[in-house]
């Protein structure tokens, strides 16, 4: 009985698990109020990125591209920059920050995004521009770095350091989210509600999910402002829910400003969402109140349902975001289940020093496989070819050629989740989340016994 | 010219060349926009890069091939699972993707090690795979990895592989259109006439540009088939890679996207003297005289007009049963290239909706001429579109319904505008005279979805009934009919199957019918 964390053997990818930086980087930009995003690279840079948020959120979001053509790769694409910013601002009056992220193809070319920046502030935002607030912030991102939870993380870096700003205490605690949905959002605010904590939101991404209106206004943005950005270096404490998406921001944040972090784990799951209390509870004096016992009691009620009667012994294989993964786990060794094989799509060197990981090393009594620097091959290739049984696998639609091709039911969870309808609108988070994720693996695997004609009679009497 | 002038767009003069407004005098030589012209950075142009033409839109439907991209992750994972080209073997096109996950020591120590490892691996993996295409990016051709190079190393070292490679990075051109060039020379001068494919008729085509798209090329190649005619190969829809490199030895090019096929057709032609004939797959009018085009050529006059008789007594009455209640809708054509010309003057036509507007992100200008040429007066034709010119042109011509991609398709369904997906359809095939009833149904059931009714109603403003209940679809379309249009003997809504193409794949043909001997025992 072992838990054996390695990485994957091959050289190459087959069947991604994650795309490249400048996605996570586009991903915090949309977060932003009256911000639009120049991806400084080719143009399918950005349109797939818009097309993947498209297809998860089944709403649009805008960012702009250099399109960078021949020319520009041979001579230096600074130029191109200039010009977009240029037609932004003329066209979209309201934009006030426009992050510049840049790609693998510009940053091989070495094009000085700091310089073109200084430039256009000292030029073109001065000259035509004069008396219009506007941001310009350099997002480091060259694709062969990372992939794009890394690149998530850099660009909250980049852009609290751009805008933080102390000035007076604020009494609030920074709320650093991690890449989540707009449910996740909701559900996180509901428990800063009930504990009554003022929190700065980053991102408030609740309006991804917008309306279809009669007049025609609905518009999927987020709603994190300036403002909020410049008064994070103001407040009592940081609390990333995600280490490797918006940790290094905490930290920076800590180090500048001597404001406390508190990094981790993701609140999902019960205890993980005990855990996220109990750290709201120490860094702002207020208690938890009777409200939350009685939630958290409900979604008990409904896991003790299903825990020991249908998860108990469950082989699954979860593969995405790697705090998403982890805590997964973490969840489903709480119902009972087993899981076999965790999947972190990307070479960070720092899974390895993870305590979340450690102790599942230490403590699993059951064969498990941590692989690092994974791809969707390796949870394929054990099912087809190594004799790998599983009962469940969890991640994003990407990944359902493995659950269809060998019959195993699969939960969609993460990003993105394009292939099955609304999940962006569910959390996976706080007490609500767990209800949320257990209730949605009970009936994957109902359904699934149904199907299959595997003791699908069990339900008859529940 | 008459120019159209977007007002969100005054602030770039250089914009105001690209938009036309037919109008009641106009003919190509007065109204035609500038095409395939260098984007304007920062405008939000909806273009992709030549990367994607290349991999996504040409190399990537072949069916039985490993698709390899030689840079970092993004390329691959961004162009896998966003397109429907579906296929015969159980589409291990669409499942599986392959990256060599370029990382910073190969930029600054090379990649080539790291490719050649990738190749083996790949063919490891899949054991009954022993072909590959093999796909440059941004990265890789920065850092001028000789890709060639190391596709003939693996090729000696794992004997009875091929391996194809493309060098169309990200940056080569003003968009996707410049990868689907090179994808199409490169695959004629280094793989065609490399295999010599067994000839099992008198009449021998290639189909060229369709990209089997929910089926559209298995439904063409049904007809062919019925015809007697051998089709060679299929580029690249449902295409197989052995088969693409005997194109050589067909009588015929059949060539249906134009856009992003031509010129293979053109190389085809000028190399082994292979004539090209331009098809069109989409509507009764233009695929009747299509199929009698590539009959002429074979002298199947007869075979050809026992498949039309036949598919049209089949599907007409369905059709019409559509083009009644689709009449007078208005649509916005904007798709990525030669559909703009393939629908413009068909669904008219056909269906009875009018165009409002054409738009392409890639086309060229010749796109623009045949789609100007077959459009109404007062089309608004807008080339390489951005955001803000979309919403205005929406606004400016309120159409009821566009044909578009899934995020535009967004956009539109902000401004109460019902959107079809024009690249992967959203119940297709659209090919076909079955396909294209389904096109006029999907149409039909977004016009008159009753959600989209309700979705104009304030309920806060509107004194809105609440003694109606609910609404049929065709309550709704039926009201504008009197009873005597709306009930003829034999018109009914589409009656086919949710899946009309699987059945073709176990099809058999005479195989009589493929020598000229018998062609008159049809």
């Amino acid at each position: 009985m072992s838990c054996d964390l390695r990485a994957k053997e091959r050289s190459g990818i087959i069947n991604p698990i994650f795309t490249c930086q400048p996605c996570g980087a586009q991903y915090v930009s949309i977060g932003i109020k009256d911000c639009i995003a120049i991806v400084h690279g080719g143009q399918g840079c950005v349109m797939f990125v818009r097309m993947l948020f498209a297809q998860h959120f089944k709403d649009n979001f805008d960012i702009a591209s250099s399109s960078l053509h021949e020319d520009s790769a041979v001579f230096g694409a600074t130029g191109r920059v200039e010009t977009a910013v240029d037609v932004l601002l003329a066209r979209y009056p309201h934009v006030r920050v426009i992050p510049i992220i840049t790609t693998c193809s510009t940053e091989i070319i070495g094009d000085d995004i700091e310089g073109v920046i200084n430039k256009l502030n000292n030029g073109l935002l001065k000259e035509k521009y004069a008396g219009r607030e506007v941001h310009l912030v350099a997002v480091h991102t060259p694709s062969f770095k990372g992939s794009m939870i890394s690149g998530y993380d850099v660009a909250v870096e980049s852009l609290v350091k751009a805008f933080a700003e102390q000035t007076t205490p604020n009494g609030k605690i920074n709320l650093i989210t991690g890449w989540v949905n707009p449910g996740d959002v909701t559900a996180l605010k509901h428990l800063l509600a009930m504990m009554q904590i003022d929190a700065t939101v980053l991102f408030e991404i609740e309006s991804f999910d917008s309306p279809l209106m009669p007049d025609k206004s609905g518009v999927s943005h987020g709603e994190t402002t300036v403002e909020d950005l410049k008064d994070t270096a103001n407040a009592i404490g940081t609390i990333a829910l995600n280490r490797y998406e918006g940790g290094k921001a905490a930290k920076y944040l800590e180090k500048k400003f001597k404001v406390p972090s508190v990094i981790g784990p993701s609140p999902i799951g019960i205890r993980n969402t005990d855990t996220f209390l109990k750290q709201l509870q120490a860094m702002s004096g207020k208690p938890i109140p009777e409200a939350l016992v009685k939630e958290r009691g409900i979604a008990i009620d409904a896991i003790t349902d299903l825990a020991h009667m249908f998860f108990a012994d469950k082989r699954v294989a979860i593969f995405g975001a790697p705090d998403l993964v982890i805590s997964l786990a973490e969840f489903c060794i709480d119902m009972e289940m087993k899981p076999v094989l965790l999947l972190l799509g990307d070479d960070n060197s720092g899974y390895k020093k993870d305590d979340r990981i450690k102790a599942l090393q230490a403590n699993v009594d059951w064969d498990m496989e941590i692989i690092m620097n994974a791809d969707l091959w390796e949870l394929d290739d054990r099912i087809k070819n190594k004799g790998l049984k599983l009962d469940l696998i969890m991640g994003h639609s990407k990944g359902r050629w493995a659950a269809i091709d060998n019959n195993i039911p699969m939960v969609r969870v993460g990003f993105p989740t394009y292939d099955r309808a609304g999940l962006y609108r569910h959390p996976v988070v706080g007490y609500a989340g767990a209800i949320w994720l257990a209730e949605e693996i009970a009936n994957t695997l109902f359904t699934d016994m149904e199907y299959k004609r595997n003791k699908e009679w069990l339900l008859n009497v529940w | 010219m008459p120019y159209h002038e977007f007002e969100c767009s005054t602030c770039i003069p250089e914009r105001k060349s690209h938009a036309v407004l037919k109008g009641e005098e106009d003919d190509l030589t007065t109204c035609l926009p500038e095409g395939h012209l260098a984007t304007i950075p920062g405008t939000i142009s909806e273009r992709g890069c030549a990367y994607c033409g290349a991999k996504h839109v040409i190399g990537t439907p072949m069916k039985d091939a490993i698709h390899m991209s030689h840079g970092p992750v993004g390329c691959t994972y961004d162009t896998w699972q966003t397109k429907r080209y579906i296929s015969d073997n159980d589409n291990f096109q669409l499942k599986y993707t392959h990256a060599t996950d370029m990382k910073e020591t190969h930029v600054v120590f090379g990649g080539m090690d790291l490719l050649k490892k990738n190749m083996i691996e790949a063919f490891k993996a899949h054991p009954n795979i022993n072909r590959m295409t093999v796909y440059q990016t941004c990265a890789s051709a920065l850092i001028g990895d000789d890709m060639e190079a190391m596709a003939r190393e693996v090729m000696k070292e794992l004997p009875g592989t091929d391996i194809f490679v493309c060098n169309a990075p990200g940056f080569g051109g003003p968009s996707q259109s410049g990868g689907h060039h090179k994808i199409n020379i490169s695959w004629i001068n280094e793989k065609v006439g490399t295999v010599e494919p067994k000839i099992t008729s008198d009449y021998v085509i290639n189909y060229v540009g369709d990209y089997n798209i929910q089926g559209d090329c298995e439904v063409m190649c049904d007809f062919f088939k019925r015809m007697g005619i051998q089709v060679l190969s299929t580029f690249t829809g449902n295409g197989s890679y052995d088969e693409l490199r005997g194109m050589h030895r067909a009588h015929l090019n059949v060539l249906e996207c134009a856009r992003s096929a031509e010129y293979i057709c053109n190389e085809l032609r000028v190399k082994y003297g292979i004539p090209r004939l331009d098809i069109d797959g989409f509507g009764f009018g233009p695929l009747s005289e299509s199929l009698m085009k590539v009959a002429r050529f074979f002298g199947l006059e007869d075979r050809a007009q026992a498949i039309i008789d036949e598919e049209v007594a089949r599907w007409k009455p369905e059709l019409e049963w559509y083009k009644k209640r689709l009449t007078g809708v208005k649509v916005c054509l904007w798709p990525g290239g030669s559909k703009l010309w393939h629908w413009a003057n068909a669904i008219h036509e056909e269906m009875g909706v009018e165009v409002v507007s054409l738009y392409t992100k890639f086309g060229h200008q010749g796109d623009m001429e045949k789609g100007i040429a077959r459009a109404e007066v007062g089309t608004l034709a807008i080339d390489d579109p951005n955001e803000l010119e979309g919403l205005e042109a929406m606004r400016m011509m309120k159409p009821d319904v566009i044909f578009t991609g899934v995020r535009p398709g967004e956009v539109a369904k902000k401004q109460r505008i019902q959107y079809l997906n024009a690249h992967a359809y959203h119940n297709g095939p659209y090919k076909g005279f079955e396909g294209w009833v389904r096109f006029a149904r999907d149409i039909y059931n977004a016009h008159y979805s009753p959600i989209h009714q309700l979705s104009g109603i304030d309920i806060s403003k509107d004194d809105f009934r609440i003694d109606k209940g609910f609404m049929t679809r065709q309550m709704i379309s039926d009201v504008k009919l009197t009873p005597e249009e709306a009930h003829v003997e034999g018109e009914t809504p589409y009656t086919g199957e949710f899946d009309c193409v699987t059945h073709l794949r176990t099809k058999t043909y005479p195989s009589d019918l493929a020598r000229s001997t018998t062609a008159q025992a049809v």
